[in-house]
């Protein structure tokens, strides 16, 4: 592999101008990682391997690029041919990836709405981000200058936009958030050459709709967000989208029924948005427990046969296998001990409800809690190892209802949900084996319980995670042991990517308010400056 | 403290989901086309003697660079013209309307050019912008133009009417960061020309006139020559007569990703 990078980015010579196509989004990562889960089957797994088990010790920062004016970066790094491409709240900067030296900055000021970022795409001679007022912006990847920008929704409907976009072929996938708050969720497919919206799927049905007869009066508002970026496969030109809660979040008193398709995941035809099929995994969910976290694309022999999965760590503590194809359920298992809302999944893939297990106005003790047993934390794939890596919270909360009247875009939830003072919970950095369900091993993390970082895997054999205590950490992909860890010092709230520039191979991450990259230690040449005639 | 520690972690989770709208609502006076014209009239009669016609600073402050003097809002501003400022500056004592039409001008010396009016031909600017004036050759706009200069199609956005106008007539006036003229020459003996977008004493990020990256580890250059300040000329106060330069200004002042949005513009353009 080693050989690879040195012969993929020699060829390149540090020059950034040949095209990204979709055959190269098909083929990431290598030494670019051009999604923001660096493929397409959501896998976040590497073939780098210059960083391995023998010397990941010898892993050092290489740089630190300070965000300007950032707060709780959640953005996931894309790199083409050494650049890497970064977002914050209506803003994106291109950073030499070598040296995290800025090329280009570009904001809209004049956006009308502040929220996070989760990151970028690229496609052709382009990158693409989304504002917070549900803008789809197009630059120049090179120079940094608006080609141009759609509006791909209202603000004034209670939504807005955080997700890194998804491009497929010629479209350029898109969510909106905004599901606490009373909306209509939606992915659109917008035209990569121009921004028009080619098609629109709702995730929550209008009246009249299949699946509207699961919902009480809140159906024109009933959430559903979609705000991570999805995954698809290339094979069968098929999205995988999850979508949130529905609401109002805690409270399900006149939304009676199953609410369709909150909390599920949805495949789609990519070329025009029409439902394959549909799981959903909470149904009538009343804690939040939005299914948002990362549909993995992979296939396994299970029984004997070889089968088509798609593998979902759900926020409402169980780790699922499904039939990508059909959507059939397959197996559920627990993802984490502290789960006393159901007994378990049925064979149609039903939870199995416990009584009283809802809020209530006094408040009731429900695990896991509200920010689920996952969350946005990137979970990754391992081919070689076979084993699913997604960071878990051991956790309860007390759920409350409200009597209060729900109000659509008035950030009302019907209730709340507060920790415990004495149990505020515990994350696990886990492998499971998804031909079983079962956990493997875990790496138990110290920490206030306050992290939102995933995993990157590598074919070096090493799992990278940030930490609950603000570090970075290479652990062993088969035992869990750990390797390396760095003291960033701050919350993490994104998830590590790795990349490779004139054969070295890099592991990246934004921290709350900087990003930084990593790389085995080498002595520093001396640089002899040339002459440098001013004129 | 603990406490507060719970506390955040509580709301961390929504807060993905729930950010704040929130524009401070502001007096309608800012940004509207004729008070900011009437605002000048008044700036022009009084408190131009001291700070200048322009807000370019004299006796008094500059308004537009205020390095040494306090932040201004228009709150503050109002009371400074209404009372003085210390035993410096005198009240103006303005009906209070009239002292809110000089706040906007004020205002409009340094905020975005798209949220102000402007005096040119908008697109007799874009004709000079195109052809006379040359300036597509280096800079583009919405895609449009050459990619060795900054591209300007949200440049009304981001910087005031007369920093615009000071940057053709002065292209070095902000030191032209990230553009400087740049060639070097590397160890393998390749010549590479552009505009360093960013440098230091141990890497270079080169862009050339196609637009393409170089990225490069200054131990490989051998050689370097590096411009004082923009490769763009410096001559345009006298290919421009003051009236095409009003008319180029006008143009650039309505490149924005965000549409100029007053009515009152356009009904005076109409």
């Amino acid at each position: 592999m080693t050989r690879f990078c040195f012969l993929t980015i020699a060829c390149l010579a540090s020059i950034s101008s040949a095209q990204v196509t979709f055959e190269d989004l098909k083929k990431s990562p290598g030494a670019n990682w051009l999604t923001v889960a660096g493929d397409y089957q959501g896998k976040r797994h590497s073939p780098l391997t210059q960083i391995n088990t023998s010397n990941a010790a010898n892993m050092v920062a290489k740089w630190v690029y300070r965000m300007p004016k950032a707060g709780g970066l959640r953005t996931n790094p894309i790199v083409h041919d050494g650049v890497m491409y970064v977002t914050n709240t209506n803003e994106i900067r291109a950073l030499d990836a070598a040296s995290g030296r800025l090329i280009w900055a570009y904001k809209d000021t004049r956006a009308k709405k502040e929220a996070v970022n989760r990151g970028a795409a690229i496609y052709g001679d382009r990158v693409y981000f989304v504002t917070s007022d549900v803008y789809l912006v197009a630059l120049d990847r090179r120079t940094g200058a608006v080609q141009w920008q759609h509006k791909y929704g209202k603000i004034e409907e209670g939504i807005f936009a955080s997700a890194a976009p998804l491009v497929v072929r010629d479209k350029v996938m898109v969510g909106v958030a905004g599901g606490d708050t009373g909306m209509r969720g939606y992915i659109s497919a917008l035209s990569a050459s121009t921004g028009e919206e080619l098609w629109r799927t709702y995730t929550i049905p209008a009246k009249g709709e299949k699946g509207s007869e699961s919902w009480g009066k809140y159906v024109d508002y009933g959430g559903g967000g979609t705000w991570l970026s999805g995954t698809y496969d290339p094979d069968t030109n098929t999205l995988y989208w999850t979508t949130g809660n529905p609401w109002p979040d805690f409270y399900g008193g006149d939304r009676g029924g199953d609410n369709l398709f909150s909390c599920s995941l949805l495949a789609l035809d990519a070329d025009t948005g029409k439902m394959k099929w549909y799981f959903q995994f909470t149904p009538h969910d009343v804690h939040d427990w939005d299914a948002q976290a990362w549909p993995v694309l992979v296939d396994l022999p299970l029984d004997g046969k070889m089968r088509k999965l798609v593998l979902h760590a759900n926020r409402n503590g169980f780790f699922y296998a499904l039939d990508r194809i059909t959507g059939e359920f397959i197996r559920a298992t627990k993802l984490v001990d502290k789960l006393d809302w159901a007994s378990g999944i049925d064979a149609k893939g039903r939870p199995v409800e416990l009584p009283d297990k809802g809020p209530t106005p006094s408040g009731n003790l429900v695990c896991p809690g509200v920010r689920g047993a996952t969350n946005w934390m990137s979970p990754s794939y391992n081919p070689a190892t076979g084993l699913f890596y997604v960071v878990t919270l051991e956790q309860c909360d007390i759920f409350t209802s409200s009597s209060k009247t729900p109000i659509p875009d008035k950030n009302f939830s019907g209730g709340g949900a507060g920790t415990k003072p004495k149990d505020l919970g515990q994350f696990f950095l886990r492998a499971f084996d998804p031909k079983t369900g079962k956990k493997v091993w875990e790496y138990p993390m110290t920490g206030p319980a306050e992290s939102w970082s995933g995993t990157v895997s590598t074919a070096g054999g090493i799992v990278f995670v940030g930490d609950d205590d603000g570090q970075l950490v290479g652990v062993d992909a088969r035992s869990g042991k750990h390797l390396w860890h760095f003291n960033i010092g701050e919350g993490l709230l994104a998830s590590p990517i790795t990349y490779a520039v004139n054969g070295k191979q890099y592991v990246s991450i934004a921290s709350s308010t900087a990003i930084y990259s990593f790389g085995l230690h080498e002595p520093v040449q001396a640089v002899r400056l040339p002459k440098i005639e001013l004129k | 403290m603990r406490r507060l520690l719970i506390a955040a972690t509580l709301l961390v989770p929504l807060f993905g989901q729930h950010e704040k709208d929130g524009e401070e609502s502001k007096n309608p006076a800012i940004g509207d086309p004729k008070a900011i014209e009437a605002g000048a009239k008044i700036f022009a009669g009084g408190c131009g003697a001291c700070h200048g016609p322009d807000g370019q600073g004299g006796r008094g402050p500059n308004l537009r660079q205020r390095v040494f003097w306090h932040p201004l809002d228009p709150k503050t501003m109002y009371k400074a013209i209404q009372e003085g400022v210390g035993g410096a500056m005198p009240a103006a004592n303005l009906p209070e309307d009239q002292a809110w039409q000089v706040v906007a001008f004020v205002v409009s010396l340094t905020s975005p050019a798209i949220e102000n009016p402007v005096s040119g031909d908008v697109e007799n600017g874009r004709t000079l912008f195109i052809g006379k004036g040359g300036c597509a050759n280096c800079h583009a706009i919405n895609n449009q133009g050459g990619k060795l200069g900054p591209d300007l199609s949200n440049i009304a956005s981001v910087q005031a009417t007369l920093a615009i106008r000071e940057s053709i007539v002065d292209p070095d006036a902000d030191g032209a960061v990230g553009y400087h003229a740049v060639t070097v020459t590397l160890k393998n003996g390749k010549t590479i020309s552009g505009v360093a977008r960013n440098r230091s004493n141990y890497s270079l990020q080169l862009q050339d006139r196609t637009g393409n990256l170089h990225l490069i580890d200054m131990a490989d250059v051998t050689q370097m020559t590096l411009s004082k300040g923009s490769p763009m000329p410096k001559d345009y106060a006298k290919r421009f007569s003051p009236k095409e330069l009003d008319d180029l200004v006008a143009y650039l002042s309505r490149q924005s990703v965000r549409p100029y949005e007053k009515e009152k513009d356009k009904e005076k353009k109409n």
